[in-house]
């Protein structure tokens, strides 16, 4: 078995969106230890991601009373900002240059998931948005304290709501179950303590901007996981991350999204280890690390987002110039994914739940719209007999099988067909 | 949280837990069955009704007498002269007033203070314990994907609406059945044809490819000319407007799902169980508006549904039970609403349900860590529905469980 081919495939299609077109090529040519280099090393200018203008996304103020002229125009202005920042998002995904910063923002924003139906502003999202970019390769310690702040993410989980006089626990639940340690590595009882010492903070809606009201402060002592002090919300996170559990749970997460949902990270691994700085890129070497990636056994499913976005790169699309956005954003919404929207605070699924028969349906639909949008001579001035080959090779599978390639041969005179049944393979739709 | 639909609870607790993969149904299936050997008249049937986020018991079945009720939650709280009442002590809240009169027909058992030992405080932990019906040795298996098991195997027995399947029927090599809301649109011509080879099963494909390739392969076995039964009109409800109560804001179908089971119920369906889901009830701020539209939903769509039944030769044969993962604190928060808490209240309604209270109301006096305590163990609810409703003892489906409700 070609493991150095299945490991370039792999981080392509895992810790990219997949290859451009000639991308896969000349990795295979270059080696997998200089693509992981490339791949890990971000670099200083992203000239791709730079093409892709800011969106005109504002701060518009609280809402205007009813039945008001301003209302009105702000519900219109709320609405395009709305429908602005996903496709704004998926330009930079399909656009950059360094494709493993889009995708650890796209795999932060699954953890911290936040979903822009509660928060009903795009600003406070779109800046939640540029802190998990700005750290989605740093340290996570960092990263915590940040997203602490962030209104969304506080609006989200009720934290304006938590105050000395009630307690909200929202935020305190999920800070321990779902962002920062995993469920059972608690008690109830550090769950309405941390909630304690997470009072005071206020949010303002329509900004983001959050901030600390010491009187609506418990200053009285807490005692999380066998900790008593006078935490306070930096503080209290500060010990929920430097818990041990802190490196196993990420671990985990990144084991789940990266390598396999089906099987557990398992109990020798290398990823605790290397997230003991709590350093991102650390755990994202030791992710990377041929040991697991080399593995056969560790597919996954792609994402409808990750789908997407590997076919545009590889059709080089650009998301916003689609006929039409809207429609773009409608095919994601059956697809049951679309950036800013996650189902819940737990962040979206994996494997099987991207797999029903109503998923097969619209992927095929979806396929042959963007494919009607895209310049195909490239395959078109591939010899017909040739064509197949050079699919696996332009998008970076690791071997269509027999069965797949049947279907394709009966199709290969016929470019825009064969695309569409090549990107709905089950060698495609999984990262094998 | 802001919403917790049944179908976002599976996508993150992944589903993937779960021993055996689970049949897609095509209208086309169920057509064919329900022509071919019909479930005989005098079958009983049942109907789950899960509601996701943790529906708050309090505001639910509201002790209206009781000062400690209005002193835990003075934002949140209905008062004496608001609620549906049932009895000189508890009241239905005012959004329910669809099961208010199926009560007062004594079509209703309300179980109260329902839940498990060491009440969990996590939605996906609590759910997997409801749906597996297995709290101590917490099993991966649904425990009527158990049940479907012990039955001869039959694809139709069992079946959630949606595409995805709750862990409740999922077995450990058999599972029950999800069917999709919506009609699925099939390719056509020279792409249908080259898209079902790409569908063939091929011994080189692993596990998640195989299932990718399954999921075209059912795409293809869904008949154009066998979809009537969803396009025929459902069942008509003569005693109700047609519009429904209140509508979670988009998230929610209940009502569509119910028309769909409805449908095929009365046509014949070989089905003895039925899945429908409703989320949101994760009310921990503003919770009066938000509870009561859900409320009112699940009240409008289950007295509706009721009233479709009763036209057809089925309506004494369904039994529907409505449930969550717990109820929620007693003391309201700041924000106008509560959070995680424990027992909470389980609906049972139908023709053959003894109508009443059952089990004790939670004492609101004497709570543990300011949760309700647990009066009414979930699985003498479970031992009821299959001895009582799937005709199946129990025992053995439920890891031992000997005793039962007298709900019946």
């Amino acid at each position: 078995m070609d493991t150095e081919r299945l490991e370039i495939a792999r981080l392509y299609h895992r810790f990219g969106f997949g290859p451009r077109l000639g991308e896969f090529k000349a990795a295979l040519a270059k080696g997998l230890s200089a693509t992981k280099s490339d791949l890990l090393t971000p670099p200083s200018v992203d000239l791709g991601a730079a093409v892709v203008a800011e969106p005109n996304i504002t701060n518009l103020g609280p809402r205007p009373a009813q039945k008001t002229k301003e209302l009105i125009e702000f519900n219109i202005a709320l609405r395009q900002q709305v429908r602005d920042l996903p496709i704004w998002w998926l330009d930079r995904m399909a656009l950059s240059d360094h494709a493993l910063t889009e995708r650890m923002t796209w795999f932060w924003h699954g953890h911290w998931a936040t979903a822009i139906g509660k928060i009903n502003f795009a600003y406070p999202m779109y800046i939640q948005n540029q802190t998990l970019r700005k750290y989605a390769l740093g340290n996570f310690g960092e990263m915590t304290s940040a997203m602490l702040n962030d209104g969304a993410l506080q609006f989200w989980l009720d934290g304006g709501d938590n105050t000395v006089k009630a307690p909200n626990e929202n935020l305190a639940r999920e800070l321990m179950e779902l962002f920062l340690l995993g469920v059972n590595r608690y008690t109830e009882s550090d769950v309405r303590e941390l909630a304690r010492a997470l009072t005071g903070y206020q949010v303002e809606r329509s900004s983001g901007k959050v901030t600390f009201n010491a009187k609506r402060y418990d200053s009285n002592p807490k005692t999380i996981l066998g900790l008593s002090k006078n935490f306070d919300g930096p503080s209290a996170a500060a010990h929920l991350v430097s818990q041990r559990d802190n490196a196993k749970f990420i671990s985990e997460r990144i084991w789940f999204r990266f390598i396999s949902s089906q099987s557990a990270l398992p109990v020798n691994n290398y990823f605790e280890a290397a997230f003991s700085s709590r350093e991102i890129n650390e755990i994202l070497l030791a992710a990377t690390d041929s040991e697991v990636l080399g593995k056969p056994e560790y597919s996954i499913v792609k994402a409808p987002v990750e789908w997407f976005v590997g076919v545009v790169r590889f059709l080089n699309l650009t998301p916003s110039a689609l006929k039409t956005p809207a429609q773009l954003l409608g095919y994601l919404d059956k697809m049951a994914q679309v950036p800013f929207d996650p189902p819940n605070v737990g962040g979206w699924p994996t494997d099987e739940s991207w797999l029903s028969s109503a998923s097969a349906q619209y992927r095929i639909q979806f396929a042959a719209w963007l494919i009607k949008q895209a310049d195909l001579s490239a395959l078109s001035n591939v010899a017909p007999n040739k064509r197949i080959a050079w699919l696996q090779d332009e998008l970076g599978i690791f071997a269509f099988s027999n069965r797949t390639r049947l279907a394709l041969e009966s199709a290969r005179s016929t470019p825009a067909q064969l695309l569409q049944l090549a990107i709905c393979s089950p060698e495609y739709v999984v990262s094998a | 949280m802001d919403t917790l639909s049944r179908r976002k609870f599976l996508q993150l607790s992944g589903a993937a837990a779960v021993g055996a993969a689970a049949p897609l149904l095509t209208m086309e299936d169920i057509a064919h069955a329900a022509q071919t050997r019909p479930l005989p008249i005098g079958t009983p049937i049942l109907i789950i009704v899960t509601l996701y986020g943790g529906n708050d018991g309090l505001n639910t079945v509201v002790p209206y007498t009781d000062p400690i009720y209005f002193s835990s939650r003075p934002d949140i709280s209905y008062a004496a002269d608001k609620v549906l009442k049932l009895d000189d002590q508890l009241g239905l809240n005012p959004a329910m007033t669809g099961i208010k009169s199926l009560w007062d027909q004594k079509r209703v058992a309300i179980v109260r203070g329902v839940g498990y030992p060491k009440p969990d405080h996590s939605h996906f932990t609590s759910m997997a314990i409801w749906q597996s019906g297995a709290p101590v040795s917490r099993l991966n298996s649904g425990w009527l994907g158990r049940w479907v098991e012990s039955q001869v195997e039959d694809p139709m027995l069992a079946i959630s609406l949606g595409s995805v399947l709750p862990p409740l029927l999922a077995g450990e090599k058999r599972s029950g059945s999800s069917l999709p809301l919506g009609g699925l649109v099939i390719p056509t011509g020279n792409l249908a044809k080259d898209c079902q080879m790409l569908a063939k099963a091929t011994s080189t494909d692993n596990k998640l490819m195989a299932t990718a390739a399954t999921s075209m392969r059912t795409l293809f076995s869904v008949s154009s000319t066998v979809t009537p039964i969803l396009k025929m009109p459902a069942p008509v409800a003569d005693e109700l407007p047609t519009a429904n109560g209140g509508n979670a804001g988009g998230d929610s179908n209940l009502a569509q799902q119910l028309d769909v089971v409805a449908k095929l119920i009365a046509a014949g369906s070989p089905t003895r169980v039925w899945s429908v889901s409703l989320g949101g009830f994760d009310t921990h701020a503003n919770e009066a508006n938000a509870q009561a539209e859900l409320l009112g939903t699940v009240s409008a769509a289950l007295s509706r549904f009721a009233s479709q039944m009763k036209n057809t030769t089925r309506g004494k044969d369904i039994v529907t039970m409505v449930y969550s993962e717990f109820g929620r604190r007693v003391k309201g928060n700041a924000s106008q609403g509560t959070d995680h808490g424990t027992a909470g209240p389980v609906f049972l309604i139908g023709d053959r349900v003894k109508g009443g209270f059952y089990g004790d109301q939670p004492s609101l006096s004497k709570l543990v860590d300011g949760d309700l305590a647990v009066t009414s163990d979930f699985r003498d609810i479970y031992a009821a529905v299959l001895e009582d409703v799937l005709q199946t003892p129990g025992e053995k489906i439920l890891t031992g469980w000997k005793t039962k409700g007298q709900y019946f």
